[in-house]
């Protein structure tokens, strides 16, 4: 091959704008499908988180968290795009269908499977409920989901036509056990659900920078649990705070590359030369 | 931020597919072509609803590619279906590009699967297993497809719904552009499975004919009643243009675009509002730095939806102007079904038919177009013209919209 580039590395340095987590019980997840707002942030359509899978409901209220604290009119966000990085999302709702086919054939399956099971469900969720007309995609599914949502990011920033997306919600879910189900498709345990918006535009404004490296080295890897992808959002999610005094790294598995390094740091106060008087 | 962004372009040396229509690129061109409907009655067993149901299934995926990789046959039989129809194009789309497989090359894998989960879990469900109830966190398909062909590159899987194919490409191009791969192979394919057709039924998405499988599919004709499933899809083998000569590689097409947006309002039904379907075709031609005037065919998402077909109409319109008026728009879902994940990819290559072959491919069963759907459509025949340019659009649930352009080598 020619013209191979010596490094990977997201070309320029994105900016986080905000991030917020939220951490909920299963059994505490009827109560945020209740709650459409929260203080100081938008409000979602009536009912709107009625038929969405739990994830969802906890994913959309980690954006709505994250929108708030950003102080900005919903409106300046109108052209962002959505990544989400859900972790076997919709199996609740894939089971109680499949346990409904079996019983009482194709009428007992629920219309609401694949537009709210599928892993665009939490994407387009966010697109909707906050009416966003930026691209929206749903990232992998699986344990690995969080290192593919920042690719995805990143590469949204940059594709198609330039200025078309001002910016990119990577919102990432997962539960801190799968949950086991019964035969009915009812969870027998009550696991923990975490949910991390992060805000991300590119530039140079944001007083956090992230950047990304493909080809980090394996002793670069994060001292954090990743095997886990719950307990990595809950790292993350204190990394982003702690950043703004100082620089978090994360270096997550990233098959076909070496691994996909991570690295947020406080912006660096610009140094402006003046003229002498 | 208004930077403009000077690409080198990024072309197509590669492609695999396995459809309701073939398997090879000249069997689809010349299915599509001739008007040939892929559609069948199906047996969905004790699944079945009364009476008959039709889609255009896939009836032989291709062992020989993966073969020709050095995989075991029996493994590939082993393999659950999405995993085997999925294998399979890409097997062939990196064969037919030619590319050495050397230890350090980067070739990544933007995989378009809007549903690996539900697939996988109900696959099993079927077969007696219980993975629904006891998940365990795997590796997902694109992994366990990039580890099985030996890509050196990084891999993500996407979900747009019924674009995910085409989101796949758009991701995979960038990633040539920040030259993060060599090389990518992009696409996405699906698979019929009685909760998927269940599901949509019930949602009374699907058409209710139940006369002749050949005429169920009826997009922008004014008796349309909802699509028809398919499955398959296809993959393609992405690369700058000047690696792909360097290497002598054969180069198939540029993808010369991309336009995305959403629609923001409805988790299932297509905005009526055109303006964020006409904001990804603008988009898309804005990056291929084309005018409405330049483009020669125009490959529709168009299902049958009594609603998806009206608002795409109104898109073509508002993005393409008094120029739609002489743009032959088709809707080749009247031959293939729809095959949701795989649907954009397909329709890519339904693309590259019409710019190898020179014609744009009908839409068949339009025996009466629907005036809300006023396009210069191709009806029942194909419509032999210049193609330098072509455009497909693909639509998806939560109000996904996507436009790629697709150019004739230069």
């Amino acid at each position: 091959m020619t013209s191979r580039p010596p490094h990977r590395r997201c070309p320029e340095p994105c900016g986080i704008v905000t991030h917020a987590l939220v951490e909920t019980r299963l059994s505490e997840i009827p109560g945020l499908r209740d709650t459409p707002a929260i203080p100081g942030g938008p409000t979602l359509p009536p009912r709107f988180l009625r038929h969405c899978d739990e994830q969802t409901v906890v994913g959309m209220h980690a954006v709505l968290r994250g929108l708030a604290s950003t102080g900005q009119p919903l409106e300046t966000f109108a052209r962002h795009a959505v990544v989400a990085a859900p972790c076997h999302a919709g199996r609740f709702m894939a089971a109680r269908s499949l346990a409904g086919l079996r019983q009482g054939g194709p009428v007992m399956v629920s219309t609401h499977v694949v537009p709210q099971g599928s892993l665009h469900s939490l994407a387009g969720a966010v697109s909707v409920g906050l009416g966003l007309h930026g691209p929206h995609i749903g990232v992998s599914g699986g344990p690995d989901a969080l290192a593919e949502g920042l690719l995805a990011a990143a590469s949204l920033l940059r594709t198609g036509t330039a200025g078309e997306t001002t910016g990119v919600w990577l919102v990432a879910t997962a539960w801190d056990a799968e949950p086991s189900l019964d035969a009915e498709g009812t969870p027998l345990t009550d696991p923990l659900c975490r949910g991390l918006a992060v805000g991300i535009e590119i530039g140079h404004a944001a007083a956090v920078t992230l950047s990304l490296d493909l080809d980090a080295r394996s002793d670069d890897m994060a001292s954090c649990d990743t095997s886990n992808p719950s307990t990595l959002l809950a790292d993350v999610a204190a990394g982003l705070t702690a950043c703004r005094e100082q620089a978090a790294t994360w270096t997550l598995a990233c098959p076909g590359a070496t691994g996909l390094q991570f690295v947020v740091r406080p912006q660096q106060p610009r140094v402006v030369a003046r003229e002498a008087a | 931020m208004t930077t403009t962004l000077t690409r080198e372009p990024v072309v197509i040396t590669g492609l695999g597919a396995v459809s309701p229509l073939g398997s090879s690129f000249s069997e689809i061109a010349d299915g599509l072509l001739a008007g040939r409907s892929g559609v069948r009655a199906i047996a969905l067993g004790q699944y079945a609803r009364e009476g008959t149901q039709f889609a255009a299934a896939v009836t032989d995926i291709p062992l020989a590619p993966a073969t020709a990789l050095g995989i075991d046959p029996e493994h590939f039989s082993s393999l659950q279906r999405l995993e085997q129809i999925c294998l399979s194009p890409l097997a062939a789309a990196l064969i037919s590009s030619g590319l050495p497989r050397t230890h350090d090359m980067r070739v990544g894998l933007v995989l378009g699967v809007g549903a690996e989960h539900l697939k996988t879990w109900e696959l099993d469900f079927l077969a007696g297993g219980t993975q629904v109830r006891e998940t365990h966190r795997d590796p997902t398909l694109g992994h366990r497809l990039a580890r099985l062909l030996g890509l050196g590159g990084p891999v993500v899987t996407v979900a747009a719904a019924c674009a995910s194919s085409g989101y796949a490409m758009a991701l995979g191009r960038t990633w040539l552009d920040a030259g993060w791969v060599d090389a990518c192979l992009v696409g996405g394919c699906d698979i019929l499975s009685p909760t998927a057709i269940a599901a949509f039924y019930n949602l009374r998405a699907l058409s209710r004919r139940s006369d002749d499988p050949a005429r169920a599919s009826r997009p922008f004709d004014r008796d349309r009643d909802g699509f028809v499933m398919g499955e398959g899809g296809g993959f393609f083998m992405l690369e700058r243009l000047e690696s792909a000569r360097a290497r002598g590689g054969t180069v198939l097409a540029e993808l010369a675009g991309v336009g995305m947006s959403s629609d923001g309002t409805h988790m299932v039904i297509p905005s009526s509002d055109p303006t964020q379907a006409a904001r990804a075709i603008a988009a898309a031609l804005e990056d291929a730095g084309i005018a409405p005037e330049q483009v020669d065919y125009v490959n529709a998402h168009a299902a049958g939806t009594p609603v998806g077909d009206v608002a795409e109409a109104g898109g073509i319109r508002l993005a393409l102007g008094t120029a739609a008026d002489g743009i032959p728009v088709s809707s080749t879902k009247s031959m293939s079904g729809h095959l949701i994940s795989g649907a954009a990819a397909f329709e890519a290559i339904a693309c590259l038919a019409a710019l190898d072959r020179q014609a744009a491919p009908p839409t068949v069963n339009l025996d009466d177009p629907d005036e809300q759907c006023r396009l210069d459509h191709v009806p029942h025949v194909a419509r032999p013209r210049t193609i330098r340019t072509a455009i497909s659009n693909s639509f998806g649930f939560g109000g996904s919209n996507l436009c790629l352009v697709l150019r004739q080598a230069a």
